[in-house]
């Protein structure tokens, strides 16, 4: 960075260079322009499912079907002033909540070690495949894991895991058929793990080697030199990983709408074993399999309200990201 | 860009060119449709034979997909000319739209091959999503397996929800939790499929892999549909914004009247009359 600066002060400023920052300068406002239209859209269009429920649209105790609420929503009479908005989407923000914490605490250690182990142990050999193969992962569509999932995880979850006294126990309520949160939890780790491998590898790599190779000198094993010295260098591109690995967990819908049960239910832990294998269904999810249904006023209102959730969480999330990498940096020479 | 990238960028511009000669001497007016993907196989077929008729020659088409609630929305703004739909007029519906029927489609019930269940009554489907009632196959009349039922339906927001609602449930709604409510006909057909304790209800088309059970002891079958004897028949329409008028009267009259029209229909669903 040092160097391009001086660079451009030495000579007098160039034409291509100027019109190269205007352009990309327009490009960026625009960007920016765009975004925060996104939002005002996005809020307006929200507004009148939340200024009908009031805090009863977030709260846990404010009961209710949302799947009985989606229909009657649906089902709205045309005369606006007699729209039906009432709408308790604590299922859905639940079971949002439930699948992208359980994919991001199990994928962030899965990418942490992976990641260590393709730095610092795996033989050169095996870390020439297993990286392009890492980053290979990535760049998989999502739909092709909600294929898998459909049609190989969620029958053998339904056929050989689930026994038929738990399906007997809760028939009637929910169906027990395999197709459920535990599902998505695990096909969307291993989604958005290599993502967070490929950063992470790409740090543990910047970590000066002078670091490393001071406190094995000083007699520390291989392990705990990577460990205490540059994983914790590495904090912030880790924090990095996992924000955008939640992004992506936050937003995906197509294979979780195809692998969690397609039911607005609150999976609940106090039943035991059985809590894993609940069906449930997150935002994301909710509005891809309803889109059909904008056409009517109240509806789509309902589901810009769900959307508007998940851009306030992915503003809080980058934001929080910034924040805790800001905090860590104090303490680390991370270059990242 | 780079200067190839601009040689290239010029072929492409000529060739698209000399491509689009020949389409605008003829100066056809398009008609656009949108909506239900129910629909979508019918429409394409009957729009393919009437541009080949005399007076269809006239005309192009533009048809795409969405959903019937999509194609309803679509008309309404005026974005096509028809909308498709799989359900009947709602209440929700803006004002001013025009539902031409055009065929019918029937509803079948399924289970998983295993499951060997020959009919069933309007009772017990509903005793099995609505409540539910019936929570376990042996509650079931005539079924041969045993177990908790695992039901599973379409999104509230779907046409062939409707259609099921309005026909086997007699207009109250499917109680979801526990039927599960999938976002497409081939969603329900595969989890069906892959799971012994499941009943679901698809469109016609969707019924292969599955064992089909006879609704009110009547099978589901399009001559059983087109003979009136099967129950769960809907009708699928051609939506427009007022009276059709143009080229899209001529096209829905066409259809609506035509022997060939009517033996596209008949081919995979059932025709007017």
């Amino acid at each position: 960075m040092r160097r391009r600066s001086g660079l451009q002060k030495a000579g007098p400023r160039n034409r291509t260079d100027q019109r190269a920052e205007l352009l990309l300068g327009a490009l960026a406002c625009v960007v920016l322009v765009l975004i925060a239209g996104m939002i005002v859209f996005v809020f307006a269009k929200a507004w009148p499912s939340f200024s009908h429920n009031g805090f009863d649209w977030f709260s846990p105790w404010a009961g209710g079907n949302v799947d009985e609420e989606l229909t009657n929503i649906f089902e709205s009479p045309a005369n606006p002033s007699q729209f039906v908005y009432t709408m308790h989407a604590w299922p859905l923000i639940y079971s949002t909540a439930l699948i992208t914490l359980g994919a991001i605490v199990i994928g962030t250690g899965f990418a942490l070690l992976s990641a260590m182990f393709i730095v610092e142990f795996a033989p050169p050999a095996l870390q020439k495949v297993l990286e392009p193969v890492v980053r290979l992962l990535a760049a998989v569509p999502s739909v092709i894991y909600g294929l898998i999932g459909i049609l190989v995880i969620v029958p053998f979850v339904g056929n050989h895991l689930i026994t038929q006294g738990a399906k007997d126990s809760v028939a009637g309520v929910i169906g027990l058929s395999g197709a459920s949160w535990g599902v998505g939890v695990l096909i969307l780790t291993v989604m958005i793990t290599p993502i967070m491998i490929a950063i992470v590898v790409d740090a543990l790599r910047a970590v000066p080697i002078g670091w490393r190779e001071g406190s094995v000198s000083l007699g520390v094993n291989r392990w705990r030199a990577l460990w205490t010295v540059s994983v914790r260098a590495a904090r912030p591109a880790i924090v990095a990983a996992a924000v955008l690995a939640t992004a992506r967990a936050l937003g995906e819908a197509i294979m979780l709408s195809m692998v969690t049960g397609s039911v607005g239910f609150a999976p609940n832990p106090l039943d035991g074993v059985i809590f894993f294998v609940e069906p449930a269904r997150p935002l994301a999810a909710t509005i891809v399999d309803n889109a059909e249904g904008l056409s009517v006023a109240p509806f789509e209102q309902t589901l810009y309200a769900f959307a508007s959730v998940l851009l306030v969480s992915a503003a809080f999330l980058s934001f929080g990201g910034w924040y805790i990498r800001r905090r860590l940096r104090r303490y680390t020479l991370s270059p990242i | 860009v780079s200067r190839r990238g601009i040689r290239l960028l010029a072929v492409i511009a000529a060739l698209s060119l000399v491509a689009a000669v020949p389409a605008a001497a003829q100066a056809k007016k398009i008609i656009t449709i949108s909506g239900s993907t129910s629909v979508f196989p019918l429409e394409t077929q009957l729009a393919r034979a009437w541009i080949k008729t005399k007076k269809g020659k006239k005309y192009g088409f533009r048809i795409l997909q969405g959903g019937s609630n999509v194609g309803i929305s679509d008309v309404a703004k005026g974005r096509v000319s028809i909308g498709a739909s799989s359900r009947d007029p709602a209440n929700g519906d803006p004002g001013g739209l025009v539902f031409t029927k055009i065929a019918r489609d029937a509803i079948c019930i399924i289970t998983h091959p295993s499951n060997h269940l020959g009919n069933i009554t309007a009772a017990t489907i509903k005793n099995i999503f609505v409540g539910p009632t019936f929570t376990n196959w042996t509650q079931v009349p005539g079924a041969p397996i045993s177990g908790s039922i695992d039901p599973i339906g379409r999104a509230p927001t779907s046409g062939t929800h409707d259609a099921f609602r309005n026909i086997f449930l007699g207009g109250t709604n499917q109680s979801s939790p526990p039927v599960q409510a999938k976002a497409s006909n081939g969603l329900v057909q595969q989890g069906v499929q892959s799971d012994p304790d499941a009943i679901g209800y698809v469109s016609l088309a969707f019924t292969s892999g599955v064992n089909v059970v006879n609704y009110n002891g009547v099978a589901c079958t399009l001559r059983n549909a087109a003979s009136f004897q099967y129950g769960g028949v809907r009708s699928f329409y051609f939506v427009t914004r007022g009276a059709p008028v143009g080229g899209v009267k001529k096209f829905i009259s066409w259809t609506l009247h035509n022997k060939k029209a009517n033996n596209i229909i008949g081919s995979d669903w059932v025709p007017l009359h």
